[in-house]
């Protein structure tokens, strides 16, 4: 429970619309790193490696699960984003969820065409399971896993397994019907209703 | 089969689409500024999920990575840097979901293109329209609509536009070649009284990334004013 503290410190300071000031700074710093990055500039690329590869490592490693698969991916996606770097926008959303878009649908473009279905099918008793304990510790990152981890557990069972299995999984919402033995338009009515949920209370409103 | 659609953001956000909805749904989204607004708060939201199993790469894998970028060639920017520091600034001043809609519709070059523009089959613009490697590309926005065709082995690049309003007192439409130099003056122009136009003007050996037009005061403008009024990118 002790983990639980910043986040309600948080939410009382900062409510729905605002995240506390650190991390719109951080934002702000890491759209300026991002930018210089995009000029060329290969020690800003760096500097944007130490500050994102654990999130893009994190993520990739989750959705293939196999290291060294996932360490080649990683190493894909940054130098990706070191190509695309000049085209970043900023409207267009955080730094992070470019990012993580990115790696995420390399990760899912990996798995897609290497792995069999029933490779992947194998292991959905395990991403369905709440195992809080095998998320990761990361210092840097640890407020955003706490708030995450509160946040999941107010989506309904049923909602939060259509959510991990599509991105965790890196299943498509129809595969995820299949796994889970409901509608199609079932599962995809709780992916959106479970990521509203997800979006109003980590205070994702633009 | 638009309703539907409509329904399918936070699939696509989290890559849960399959390869014939995302095509779909990508072909949907920027036109649409529910959609678009939609897309932009569920990748916030699953980037969130991302970093809640963040895990640190080996550490070798940096020195490799930036070997490897040292010899990676970077892509040309869409617009040059003043043009993103006006989208800044209009940003500020305009309610979002209108900007996240035009910065879409900017990158979807293929939106809202409605036929009707006829080739101008005099002149030397023909050669250019039927060169072998020509490419057409339409460029998207909130005035007019306008295709930009070039040829590398002409050389040369000819505009085609309709339905553009006039520019105004003193004031000239100005096309932009975007390249990895940025904004470049390509050709200066004012419709015919039907807002029409056709331009043809020489490319100078640069391999366009994408085609912006502006309004400039008619002596022309060393960089884009704000808004661009139409774009357009190579894929």
């Amino acid at each position: 429970m002790g983990d639980m503290k910043p986040m309600g410190r948080l939410r009382s300071v900062g409510g729905r619309t605002s995240r506390s000031t650190e991390p719109v700074d951080e934002a702000a710093i890491l759209a300026g790193i991002l930018s210089r990055a995009g000029r060329g500039d290969q020690a800003a690329f760096g500097e944007l490696y130490d500050a994102t590869s654990a999130l893009v490592h994190g993520i990739v490693l989750k959705v293939v699960r196999d290291p060294s698969q996932a360490e080649e991916i990683t190493q894909e996606v940054f130098v990706e984003i070191w190509r695309l770097a000049p085209r970043y926008e900023s409207d267009r959303g955080s730094v992070k969820s470019w990012i993580a878009t990115i790696a995420h649908r390399r990760a899912v473009d990996r798995v897609r065409s290497e792995q069999s279905h029933r490779n992947r099918t194998e292991v959905v008793g395990r991403l369905v399971e709440r195992d809080h304990d095998s998320v990761s510790e990361v210092v840097l990152d640890r407020l955003d896993r706490t708030r995450v981890i509160a946040a999941l557990d107010l989506l309904t069972d049923d909602q939060r397994a259509a959510v991990e299995l599509a991105y965790f999984g890196g299943h498509t919402y129809r595969e995820v019907a299949v796994l889970l033995g409901a509608a199609e338009g079932t599962v995809k009515g709780r992916i959106r209703d479970g990521l509203i949920k997800l979006r109003d209370h980590l205070g994702v409103n633009q | 089969m638009t309703e539907d659609l409509h329904h399918l953001a936070a699939a696509y956000a989290l890559n849960a689409l399959d390869e014939i909805e995302r095509r779909e749904f990508e072909a949907h989204y920027p036109t649409c500024a529910v959609c678009s607004a939609e897309v932009a708060d569920y990748r916030e939201t699953a980037g969130l999920l991302a970093a809640s199993v963040a895990t640190p790469p080996p550490a070798d894998l940096k020195a490799r990575l930036m070997g490897e970028i040292a010899d990676t060639r970077q892509i040309a920017s869409i617009v040059p840097e003043r043009v993103v520091d006006l989208a800044e600034r209009k940003r500020r001043n305009q309610p979002r979901q209108r900007v996240l809609a035009l910065a879409a519709a900017a990158v979807v070059a293929a939106v809202g293109f409605v036929g009707g523009l006829q080739f101008t089959r005099s002149g030397n613009d023909v050669d250019v329209l039927v060169a072998a490697d020509a490419i057409t590309l339409p460029l998207a926005g909130d005035a007019g609509r306008a295709r930009v065709v070039w040829s590398a082995e002409e050389d040369r690049a000819v505009l085609i536009a309709a339905g553009l309003d006039d520019p105004g007192e003193g004031n000239a439409y100005e096309l932009w070649l975007i390249d990895s130099d940025g904004a470049n003056p390509t050709g200066l122009f004012t419709p015919d009284v039907d807002g029409s136009v056709t331009i043809e003007l020489p490319l100078d050996g640069r391999e366009p990334a994408a085609w912006g037009i502006t309004i400039e005061p008619d002596t022309g403008s060393d960089q884009p004013s704000e808004p661009i009024l139409l774009i357009g990118e190579t894929v």
